[in-house]
């Protein structure tokens, strides 16, 4: 018997029966080792089923054991009597599918657990942990897990990674060059002479052997081009490490999300490394590996599930582990429903967080105030879960933890202590990106639990637990707001877990802390002082400018950075040069430290918002800056009007490349009809015909959305850029707005 | 996720739709006003949904009224400073 110490890479379900599982060693070797392992499901209902039930499944010979049993039920006060079954891994899902088709009033139960999450409830593994192993030729004979997904420095994985990428976006024109990095090598192979092309990518994959195959539209493009390729050239392209398996392709598909049509590519996935494709990887624009990594160190899901894994799917991964290691049943489909209430209950309980119309104007010298993860915080300081009874008050709960506040304890716990030290002086500059990335991604899997407690189809979901979190939420704030006001704060804005204050002469931390702890004392809830504003702009509603909007407002921190919510910048559908534009007029701002300093910039904003126009209406603009995104919210042939969207797409299909749903066509605006074009390699665009007025048009609102608050409405500034800058502005008249309390 | 009640907001549009008759027969120097009054209630709309009252619309009456008598105090202070004036 041999053994050896090393970080656990992959596991995946072996065809021959048990698992397989990769290794990094200690000393660059990659250790593949099989392991015997079995799983099980439960079959619940009649007796007379059960009984129906176990004749089917004597002529299954996937089914290797059943026996009645006890389980328990999350919801039930008594274990239920279920028929466990036990299979191979590799046999579970179309044995479930059987027995679902052939009894479909049994509940199921442990029927969709992933491998992964079953293995990390027996052997208390993660992705990247860090293992003692024992074996004997290729068998596991055992593990041991040396650290833990909740420690905050874990000792560097020698990962061998290869980034690969085409030279040129496939959907604007044809790439003539792939560009394989590693370490600190760059390969241009030439995708024209395709055999030897090939021939050269598989030499770099055997002698490098890389862990993690990064690549750019690896998912939908890259990667099926090439092993159509391979196969075309009859050569057997090593994307795998298991050498005799197909890398597994997950179809496209597009589901229906917080109101909208969401598009979700093809993923393509490699057994024995990982494949990531930064197009197709949540949270990968702002946080690249380090994010992937964290997400599947804490959801216990493989790396390259957990990169294009959402965060609700994140945190229901996490409550199905919670559940199991308590030897709690775990439904295949949910049977648990909303509770019958009152017409008058349901009016107290159907709320969502506070939110306040904001004092409109600019405000200099603002404190933001917020809680700390407000709603996981609720969760586990009232122990909300939904096998627990609905706490009425915020305070200390009677019952021991649920599953729900037992799942967000350590994420909560960990966030907190990683935000601490992005945010202390004392931290290595180096780590500091690495921490960040490390609490977004888990502030992004504590704020999908709270949405994922009132989703019908969530398996731990009871949508009184969600309401009783939302209303527990606003009393908070609502303490929060007395409080300040108590002390003298003017309350310029509450927003869910926000609150925006100000008061004569407070313009520094210190002068904050008192209410800090006044509201702590009052709450029992954990609260920060997020920054203070040098000055900040609530922004009207661009209908009535009468209204501000709780959810559109630009400042300036002080520390120099800037916030901004809600404006064309922030927009995914806005065009590059505009989003640009507005970027730049925020600069020209940004430096000013107070109002009066605000207002002698406005002559230098409006000048490059004249400059920008001009280049635009004159035709200087590269088209590709006038792109814009328009998402397909329902099938193409339902299209009633020819929208933007649907005349795009028409285009795109034409070229025999057909959107899918919820997928974002790329076009340009232009004259006449049909007034906009796809924007495709294979679809010209004449410059002339693009309609540079209705550019123009985007371009003078965006600019006066920052404008606003300074005093220049949107017929000013067109008068300005119409008048080609001959408007006189007198910087006397020119009044801040301020909305009336 | 999602909701079975409107919010206020949408509530208090819903509101000021129904009343788009009433409002059609009125002056046009009394219909911008009648509009200054639906977006007095919109700036209560958190307290409008914080109440849960059944009949929402008193709810909304009464931020309409609270806005005027602010307008009223904020009237009657200049009133008075410009009487200190004099």
């Amino acid at each position: 018997m041999a053994e050896f110490t090393g970080w656990l890479l992959d596991l995946f379900e072996d065809p021959q029966g048990g698992i397989i599982l990769w290794f990094i060693g200690a000393d660059a070797a990659r250790i593949r080792l099989r392991q015997p392992f079995t799983v099980t499901f439960y079959a619940s209902g009649a007796p007379a089923l059960l009984k129906k039930v176990e004749a089917f499944l004597h002529s299954q010979p996937a089914a290797l054991e059943y026996s009645h049993t006890r389980r328990q039920d999350l919801y039930r006060h008594d274990a239920i009597p279920v028929l466990a079954v036990t299979v191979q891994p590799c046999a579970l899902s179309s044995l479930v599918h059987r027995v679902a088709r052939q009894f479909p009033n049994l509940d199921l139960y442990d029927a969709d657990v992933p491998l992964a999450i079953r293995y990390a409830v027996r052997h208390d593994t993660f992705p990247l942990a860090r293992c003692r192993v024992t074996y004997a030729g290729e068998q596991l004979q055992s593990l041991s897990v040396l650290d833990s997904p909740w420690d905050l420095d874990p000792p560097p994985v020698p990962l061998r990674t290869v980034s690969m990428e085409a030279d040129a976006d496939p959907r604007c024109q044809t790439p003539r060059e792939l560009l394989v990095r590693f370490e600190e090598k760059e390969h241009h192979i030439p995708l024209r002479y395709t055999r030897s092309s090939l021939i050269r990518l598989n030499t770099i994959l055997q002698q490098y052997d890389p862990d993690l195959i990064l690549t750019t539209n690896g998912d939908v493009w890259l990667l099926p081009y090439l092993l159509e390729l391979a196969e075309k050239n009859r050569i057997k392209l090593q994307l795998n490490r298991e050498p005799k398996r197909d890398p597994l392709i997950k179809k496209e598909g597009s589901f229906f999300s917080y109101g909208r049509i969401v598009y979700r590519g093809q993923q393509f996935l490699l057994y024995g490394r990982c494949h990531i494709d930064s197009r197709n990887a949540m949270l990968w624009q702002n946080y690249e590996l380090t994010s992937a990594l964290e997400m599947a160190r804490v959801t216990r899901l493989p790396i390259q599930n957990a990169a294009r894994c959402s965060p609700g799917t994140g945190i229901n991964v996490m409550e199905v582990l919670t559940a199991l290691r308590h030897d709690i049943l775990v439904p295949w489909q949910k049977t648990h429903g909303e509770e019958i209430k009152t017409a008058y209950d349901l009016l107290q309980s159907d709320q969502g967080g506070l939110v306040y119309q904001p004092l409109g104007g600019v405000h200099e010298n603002v404190g933001m105030i917020d809680f700390v993860s407000l709603y996981p915080s609720i969760m586990t300081t009232c122990n909300i879960s939904p096998e627990l009874p609905i706490p009425t008050r915020i305070g200390k709960s009677p019952f021991p933890p649920g599953i729900i506040p037992q799942t967000l304890k350590p994420l909560l716990e960990k966030r907190i202590t990683l935000k601490q030290r992005t945010l202390s002086i004392e931290t290595d500059e180096t780590l500091r990106p690495y921490y960040k990335a490390q609490a977004s991604t888990l502030k992004m899997l504590l704020v999908c639990c709270f949405g994922y407690l009132g989703y019908k189809a969530a398996k731990f979901g009871r949508i009184e637990s969600h309401e009783a979190i939302s209303a527990l939420g606003r009393e908070a704030l609502l303490r929060a707001k007395e409080a300040a006001e108590d002390m003298g704060f003017e309350v310029l804005h509450l927003y869910v877990d926000g609150i925006w204050v100000k008061k004569a002469g407070c313009d520094k931390t210190d002068d904050f802390l008192p209410l800090l702890n006044t509201i702590i004392d009052r709450t029992a809830l954990p609260i920060s002082l997020d920054c203070i504003y040098r000055w900040v702009a609530f922004l009207p509603a661009r209908v009535d400018s009468r209204m501000t909007v709780p959810n559109r407002y630009f400042g300036v921190r002080q520390d120099g950075s800037t916030t901004v919510r809600g404006v064309e910048i922030r927009k995914h559908d806005t065009a590059p040069y505009i989003s640009r534009m507005q970027e730049n007029l925020l600069g020209i701002f940004q430096n000013a430290a107070n109002r009066t300093e605000l207002k002698q910039h406005i002559p230098q904003a409006l000048e490059m918002v004249l400059a920008r126009y001009r280049r635009l209406v004159q035709g200087e603009v590269p088209l590709e800056e006038l792109v814009m995104h328009r998402r397909m919210g329902k099938e193409l042939d339902t299209y009633k009007v020819s929208s933007p969207a649907a005349t795009a797409a028409r285009q795109m299909v034409e070229i025999g490349h057909p959107p899918r749903l919820g997928q974002r066509v790329p076009l340009v605006f232009t004259l006449g009809k049909p007034g906009a074009c796809a924007w495709h390699s294979q679809i010209p665009i004449d410059p002339q015909s693009v309609n540079y007025v209705y550019y123009g048009r985007l371009l003078v609102r965006a600019a006066a959305a920052i404008l606003q608050p300074f005093g220049i409405e949107e017929p000013q500034v067109w008068e300005y850029v119409l008048g080609e800058g001959t408007m006189q502005l007198s910087l006397k008249n020119m009044r801040m707005a301020v909305f009336p309390a | 996720m999602g909701r079975t009640l409107p919010s206020a907001n949408q509530y208090l549009i819903q509101e000021q739709d129904s009343f788009s008759s009433f409002r059609r027969a009125l002056r046009r120097s009394d219909q911008l006003a009648l509009d200054d009054l639906f977006a007095a209630a919109r700036r209560h709309s958190a307290a409008i949904a914080f109440a849960s009252h059944a009949l929402p619309f008193e709810a909304a009456l009464l931020s309409m009224l609270l806005e005027e008598h602010k307008e009223v105090m904020r009237l009657r202070q200049q009133v008075e400073e410009l009487q200190k004036q004099q």
